[in-house]
């Protein structure tokens, strides 16, 4: 056992000499504040290029060695890279890096302020020495209350109901909580750290695994127990690891008093999977924003708060598709990128920005919710009352942080999102998550057909039509001839009613679009041209008139089927407007169904819904598919029909990248919230050469050359929605924002667009894509490695011509060299 | 896609629920995503309603660092200079755009509360501080110059001011909005003088109220109608001296272009956010407005709806969505600035080569190069092949170009009626002129057939077969009374006194013609010509019609019967049911024939539709009332009366429908209510 807290706590205010300020304290004078702004503040030269975070800026300056105080720590591990140690008192681990002595300490490390005032007046009072006094007065948190120094110090926290609010309590709060480390017996770096919170009564047990550089926390769901077990909404693991900022009480020796001071911020970054992956850098902000909240996988529509919502004018947000944040320190110095191991489908991750609950620190997290409040509504007026589940979520928690150091040429890749997007590929590979694909020659070409779509009619609904199976065959074939020979082709709409009211499992072909014989003709044409054409088809969102709901639809933890209003996004006079999800069992079904129909016309299938909505399902009597549930019943579906064949998904979520062939409508960028400063690759490195990547439709506002270069820069390959006939057509369909898809107005941008692409990616094609660096704003330079052989991708954003290494780059434009 | 007339009904579902819009957004995959802006951008078609095109602006850059607290107004100088009423912290920001810093700053004593900027083209900077209760103005060496308050006239003693918005025209007379008060636009002359309200707002009565001002007294309209006019928000000089105004609280004309004395210079509605707040006018004349939601609005200059973009999420700090949106303004590059009075930060929108282009396209076209225009109006369609203003572009290019068979098209897409009938008559001309001759000689060929046919039919073969074939008809009991119902639109009384005598009248005919009546009306209804056909049959309520028309009718029988019976009319159900049948023969033939005959006319000749339909209504209502008449074996006043009252009866029973339909529904609701808590807390 290493301590008590509430004994010890008493002990360490005596024991400390001139404790550190805080993780970040020691340096309190050293450098301002980066002068970056959140989004882009101050535009530099004249004609310079204006970063915007749609781009990544230079990597952050050097950051002070900080943190390298461990008075009071004990070591507890050590391997050749790091140095574990461990602070009883606040349950605090500090991780060093062996070779640079830069270290990391989970928690602010900072004592409660009453702790150090009353010290220091008890000093005071006795007639101790200045001295005395001095050695005394450790600096403390001026912007962090007592309950948020226990978080902030904390191993492992939990957040809880406390009758009408939600509180939080950390592992080392003051309040009568207690917590135990001990090694578990037979192993030296294994240790189980042992919390009873107490109030609330609930206790658990967390394993910390320490290896060479990397620790990995797993709560076993079996070993939580305590009877306000139901109250607990989440569990936090080390909330301040690696967080910048802070505002501090520091003891001034000449008057003898406490001054406030801005602690040293860190210059780096916090990486967030939004989208393609956003930095969001240790930045003084002036303005006050919400936190960020990454639903991984997106919100569970099961348990969301209310049963129905409305999709709005504003582009929704990314949801993460995968569990995975990192923070960086410096250039080239220090960093992590942490995963969840287990309970993913649970996980947030939040990032508070500096200025958000009146703190000045940035500081990110992952939180795994246990419990949820809902509305639960008793009629169709809409009144209802909040409730939540009477049995928390059943699931273990694992979540690994492993340590960067340095560049990249030493063990460990570089502490940067390049390095963070490498570790988080080489766990994947090494789990079996992802493979190579073996990509070589020209990239390859996406080419969608949207082929029908449903709108009103004067009795029930009518069938647009604006292309079939014929058009399909003459325009690949055209574009084939063109000397495109990489291409491949999802139909969208294929079935009879079109896209929004078939059935999905249907294979119902229609004269008017092509009938089976058709379209097995057609796929045969296609075959013989190298051209894959597989069939597209959502296998989760469902309406009225398209399905019955029961026994199909997902249902809310509220009893009331999960349903989403597109009114605002559809044209009014469409039947229904209101959608529903289809069960995980049902989506499962569906899937197996159309394979065995169609899967012998083509060998791949495109599927969406299933590959980035994750919902669970519940009846009147509790669950009916938890999300853990929903992902093994999706994993087995998908497992067993990518034997025969390719799977195209739209966005898929990290659990079926393994059988994923082709990652179709890939961000290539963020959210873009304020206080995210750059956009970054991130997703598109842990991917690269393990499928096909694909961008989004270059027709809807993505066909300009900064978007061009962006293909390149981000390593995607370009896709289009086409039709034969003029878009108009669907003007009144549920297709309706597909506002420009006729073939023969794209003819010239598709070869333009591939053609650019191409030209630079064909020649990186099938190397490992192993660092990304921006020389200056708006110059991006792309590493590629194989078999000892090196070629940079250098792209100028600008509208100046760039010499990056001898090479000239023309204004906005991309060269690959090397 | 904006959908105001449900705003505020979803506004209050939404506010609980607006953040989970935004974590849940992304759970439903949407079909095409944009990924550089941050909202969608759409354009308006007055048929189909907001439609999504291509990104027209993308967020720039959003410039946190200025610590505004709650501002109000914004202005930019031909300098690129920004001006920022920073109302919360007394004073004025002037941001250089170019450079990225804050250049000067202007406060003092006298600035208490500045809620609007504007700058004059000699520099002269304009505050309008509703603290001070005054218009404060500035040198160009930001120096206070001189003062406004309150102006002494008699006339304005009793009134308000407090200047919340300010603008100044070249002779220096200035455009004040005052907080309360609700006459319109105060006009100062550069002296102070008053010179009167400029524009004013009418107010908007519903039927309620405009009944209630013609009975209530003076001091009972005092406690019950708010009879105020909606408020002005903002007020915009132009370059040219053109004054600008924006209303909120009304969807139509809420943004108005002034002429000199005041009127509105548009002349067609101008949809308008109904949170209307700021109105600016950039260089070229272009119109933009922005509304508190969160949405910016691009108009032409003769007030034609280009673009609007934003969202009303709040609160989700992602750059191009606002929290409270105070004001816009628009650089010299065309960039738009938005200023977020909610967090206190600016934020600039680059127009992207789709929106230049469109600009692009309507300088041409308005500048008279056609052929260029048609070039750029091609660029755009080939990015947004919906877009109605493209659409319309290219259209009017080839009605210059004389290329009326293209024009066609695309004022078809278009939806643009009057325009097409325009070409249409053109090609209808063009037609006619190239076929009227040989239709002319195959007519008269055929008579000359006809009449040479005759000639040798010496056996009379032709009359013994039309003999024959009436003798067969004749004696075809559904045909027979088929000519019965015709003969009784031209000899009414006798035909329908020969059905109330039960001699004449079938109720399996009448059953026909209602169902070959419903058919053709609702051929009438949805498939006219294009021009005439006003309503898309995707817009119509197909399910209402169908029921209006037969409730209507069931209505009407059913309530005659009602009549009838109390009042000792002596027709049977069966004559009521049959004498409106036949009565209706004459709409029925004019439906058809409109329907019909509307493929070939253009707007030119609609009064012959016009005149066709009123026949055919007129004949009908005739021939019913006679039939009526008749077969009750009424007087004229008692027919009349008759038909008052079945009038009557069909409005109480439709009401009555109505009542029960609605208690049905607070019913169904309680029912189920006490059967799902019976499920699931008593039985469970």
């Amino acid at each position: 056992m290493f301590c008590r807290k509430n004994v010890k706590r008493a002990l360490a205010v005596l024991l400390a000499g001139a404790i550190a300020a805080g993780c970040f304290g020691l340096a309190l004078a050293a450098g301002g504040a980066s002068s970056e702004g959140p989004g882009d503040v101050l535009p530099p030269a004249e004609g310079a290029y204006v970063p915007t975070n749609r781009d990544t800026r230079p990597a952050p300056e050097r950051a002070e060695i900080g943190c390298a105080d461990l008075m009071g720590f004990s070591l507890l591990y050590e391997t050749d890279l790091v140095r574990y140690y461990w602070r009883d008192d606040r349950d605090v681990i500090a991780v060093q890096d062996k070779a640079s002595g830069y270290t990391m300490k989970t928690g602010v490390d900072l004592p409660y302020k009453d702790e150090v005032t009353d010290a220091v007046k008890a000093l005071k009072k006795s007639g101790a020495s200045d001295e005395e006094i001095i050695a005394a007065a450790q600096s403390y948190a001026d912007d962090l209350n007592t309950t948020y120094v226990g978080i902030a110090n904390s191993l492992v926290s939990v957040e809880y109901y406390d009758g009408s609010r939600t509180a939080f309590m950390g592992s080392a709060a003051q309040e009568g909580v207690t917590s135990t480390l001990s090694p578990v017996p037979g192993t030296d770096n294994r240790f189980v750290l042992h919390v009873d919170y107490q109030k609330p009564d609930i206790d658990l047990n967390v394993y910390l695994t320490l290896e060479e550089s990397a620790i990995t926390y797993e709560i076993p769901r079996e070993e939580m127990g305590g009877a306000d077990l139901g109250r607990m909404l989440s569990v936090i693991f080390t909330p301040f690891l690696g967080a910048s900022g802070g505002r501090l009480n520091v003891f001034d020796p000449e008057t003898m008093d406490y001054v406030k001071e801005d602690a040293y911020r860190v210059p780096g970054y916090v990486l967030v999977p939004d989208g393609s992956g956003a930095l969001i850098r240790f930045v003084d902000n002036t303005s006050v924003f919400d936190p960020y909240v990454g639903d991984v996988y997106g919100r569970d529509p099961a348990t969301s708060t209310y049963y129905n919502y409305t999709l709005m004018d504003n582009v929704p947000i990314n949801d993460p598709v995968m569990p995975v944040f990192g923070i960086a320190h410096g250039r080239d110095q220090m960093g992590f990128v942490a995963w969840a191991d287990q309970g993913g489908e649970y996980m947030e991750i939040v990032v508070n920005p500096d200025g958000t609950k009146s703190t000045t620190y940035t500081w990110a997290y992952p939180r795994f919710e246990y419990n949820v409040e809902y509305y639960q509504l008793y009629d169709e007026l809409g009144n209802g009352f909040f409730d939540h589940l009477k049995e928390p979520f059943d699931y273990d928690v694992s979540m690994t942080y492993s340590f960067l150091f340095g560049d990249g040429t030493g063990a460990t890749p570089a502490a940067d999102y390049a390095g963070m997007a490498l570790e988080y590929r080489r766990h994947l590979i090494e789990t079996g998550e992802l493979t190579s694909a073996g990509l070589t020659g020209d990239i390859p070409l996406r080419l969608d057909f949207i082929m029908a779509d449903s709108e009103s009619g004067i009795i029930g609904t009518s069938q647009v039509v604006v292309t079939t199976a014929d058009d399909v065959r003459d325009i690949l074939t055209e574009v084939v001839r063109s000397g495109i020979t990489k291409v491949n082709s999802g139909l969208l709409g294929w079935q009879k009613k079109g896209e929004s009211l078939s059935k999905p499992y249907k294979a119902s072909f229609s004269m008017a679009i092509g009938t089976r014989g058709d379209f097995e003709s057609m796929m045969e044409d296609m075959a013989a041209l190298g051209v894959d054409v597989s069939f597209s088809r959502d296998m989760t969102t469902i309406n009225q008139e398209m399905t019955g709901y029961y026994n199909t639809a997902v249902k809310c933890v509220s009893n009331w089927y999960a349903s989403v209003d597109k009114s605002w996004l559809l044209p009014d006079n469409l039947p229904t407007l209101v959608f529903g999800y289809a069960t995980p069992t049902k989506t499962a079904e569906w899937v197996r169904k159309l394979a065995d129909k169609v899967g012998d016309m083509s060998g791949s299938l495109t599927l969406s819904g299933i590959s980035n909505v994750l919902s669970a399902n519940y009846s009147r009597t509790g669950a009916v598919t938890t999300l853990p549930e929903a992902v093994a019943l999706y994993r087995k579906t998908l497992e067993d029909i990518s034997g025969g064949m390719k799977l195209n998904l739209t966005r898929p979520n990290q659990y079926l990248w393994k059988y994923t062939s082709r990652y179709l409508q890939m961000p290539v960028g963020n959210s873009k919230y304020i206080f995210e400063t750059d956009a970054v690759p991130f997703l598109q490195m842990v991917l690269a050469g393990t499928m096909e990547l694909y961008a989004p439709y270059a027709n809807f506002s993505f066909y300009t050359q900064d978007c061009i270069l962006r293909m390149i820069d981000y390593n995607v390959s370009p896709s289009f929605i086409l039709s034969k006939d003029p878009s108009w057509n669907l003007s009144d369909t549920y297709s309706a924002n597909l506002y420009s898809t006729e073939y023969e107005l794209y003819k010239e941008k598709i070869a333009d667009i591939y053609g650019q692409v191409n030209g630079i990616l064909r020649e990186v094609q099938g190397m490992d894509w192993v660092s990304r660096e921006v020389i200056e704003n708006g110059v991006v330079v792309n590493t590629y490695r194989k078999d000892g052989m090196e070629r940079t991708v250098i792209i100028n954003y600008t509208g100046s011509p760039v010499s990056v290494g001898g090479t000239t780059v023309p204004a906005e434009s991309a060269v690959a060299a090397g | 896609m904006r959908k105001d007339h449900r705003a505020a009904g979803l506004l209050r579902r939404l506010i609980p629920a607006a953040l989970s819009v935004l974590l849940l957004a992304c759970v439903l995959p949407t079909s095409a995503r944009a990924e550089e802006a941050t909202s969608y951008t759409y354009m308006w078609d007055e048929e189909d309603g907001w439609f999504r095109t291509q990104d027209a602006y993308l967020p720039e850059r959003t410039v946190t660092e200025l610590g505004l607290k709650d501002p109000g107004d914004m202005f930019i100088d031909e300098r690129d200079m920004l001006y920022i009423a920073d109302t919360g912290n007394r004073r004025v920001i002037l941001y250089d755009i170019g450079k990225g810093v804050v250049a000067a700053e202007v406060s003092g004593p006298e600035m208490t509360a500045p809620t609007g900027v504007f700058v004059t083209a000699k520099g002269e900077l304009y505050v309008a501080d509703s603290g001070a209760k005054k218009v404060l103005v500035y040198d160009r060496d930001l120096k206070l110059d001189r003062e406004y308050g309150k102006p002494a006239a008699p006339i304005f003693q009793n009134t308000n001011f407090e200047p919340k918005r300010v603008a100044v025209d070249s002779g220096g007379s200035m455009y004040i909005i005052s907080e309360g008060v609700y006459s319109g636009v105060i006009q100062l002359a550069n002296t102070g003088e008053f010179l009167g309200y400029f524009a004013v707002n009418d107010a908007n009565l519903t039927l309620s109220q405009r009944i209630q001002r013609l009975l209530f007294t003076r001091a009972q309209l005092a406690n019950l109608i708010d009879a105020n006019p909606a408020v002005f928000t903002n007020v915009f000089v132009d370059k040219d001296g053109v004054v600008y105004t924006a209303t909120a609280g009304i969807e139509m004309n809420g943004m108005k272009k002034h002429s000199t004395d005041g009127g509105n210079m548009f002349k067609d509605p101008v949809w308008s956010n109904e949170a209307l707040v700021d109105v600016y006018v950039d260089k070229d004349g272009l119109i933009y407005t922005c509304g508190t939601q969160g949405y910016i609005e691009v108009y032409s200059r003769a007030g034609e709806m280009i673009f609007e973009f934003g969202s009303q999420v709040t609160n989700s700090d992602v750059v191009g969505l606002f929290n409270r949106l105070a004001s816009v303004a628009v650089d010299s590059r065309g960039y738009i600035w938005g200023l977020d009075a909610g967090k206190g930060y600016l934020q600039s929108f680059k127009p992207t080569e789709y929106a230049q282009t469109v600009y692009d396209a309507m300088n041409l076209y308005e500048a008279g190069h056609y052929e260029e225009a048609m070039v750029k109006w091609n660029e755009v369609l080939a990015l947004n092949q919906m877009s109605t203003l493209a659409h319309n572009g290219v259209g009017k290019a080839y009605l210059h170009a004389e290329e009326y068979d293209k024009a066609l098209e695309h004022f078809k897409v278009a939806n643009n009626k009057a325009q097409y009938s325009e070409a249409f008559w053109e090609v209808r001309n063009t037609w006619l002129q190239n076929n009227l001759g040989w239709m002319i000689i195959t007519l008269l060929v055929l008579l000359i057939a006809w009449k040479v046919l005759k000639l040798f039919d010496k056996k009379k073969r032709i009359d013994a077969c039309k003999e024959k074939l009436s003798d067969t008809l004749h004696h075809t009991p559904i045909v027979k009374d088929l000519l019965f119902a015709f003969k009784s639109l031209r000899h009414p009384m006798d035909c329908f006194y020969d059905i109330r005598r039960g001699r004449q009248g079938s109720a399996v005919l009448a059953t026909i013609i209602y169902a070959v009546f419903f058919l053709v009306f609702m051929l009438f209804e949805t498939s006219k010509g294009f021009i005439y056909q006003q309503v898309k049959v995707e817009n119509m309520d197909i399910g209402s019609i169908v029921l209006g028309f037969f409730a209507i009718l069931i209505l009407f029988l059913t309530c005659n019967y009602l009549d009838i019976s109390i009042h000792d009319g002596s027709g049977s159900m069966k004559q009521i049911y049959i004498v409106p049948a036949y009565g209706l023969l004459p709409t029925l033939g004019a439906l058809a024939l409109v329907t019909v005959v509307s493929y070939g006319l253009t707007y030119n000749e609609s009064f012959l539709l016009t005149i066709i339909l009123m026949v055919g209504i007129a004949w009908s209502a005739v021939i019913i009332f006679t039939g009526l008449q008749t077969i009750h074996d009424y007087e004229f006043g008692q027919a009349v009366r008759s038909l008052i009252m079945t009038f009557v009866f069909m409005v109480i029973i439709a009401v009555i429908g109505i009542i029960l339909s609605i208690m049905w529904d607070s019913l169904y609701r309680f029912l189920t209510s006490v059967g799902k808590e019976l499920i699931q807390n008593v039985l469970s």
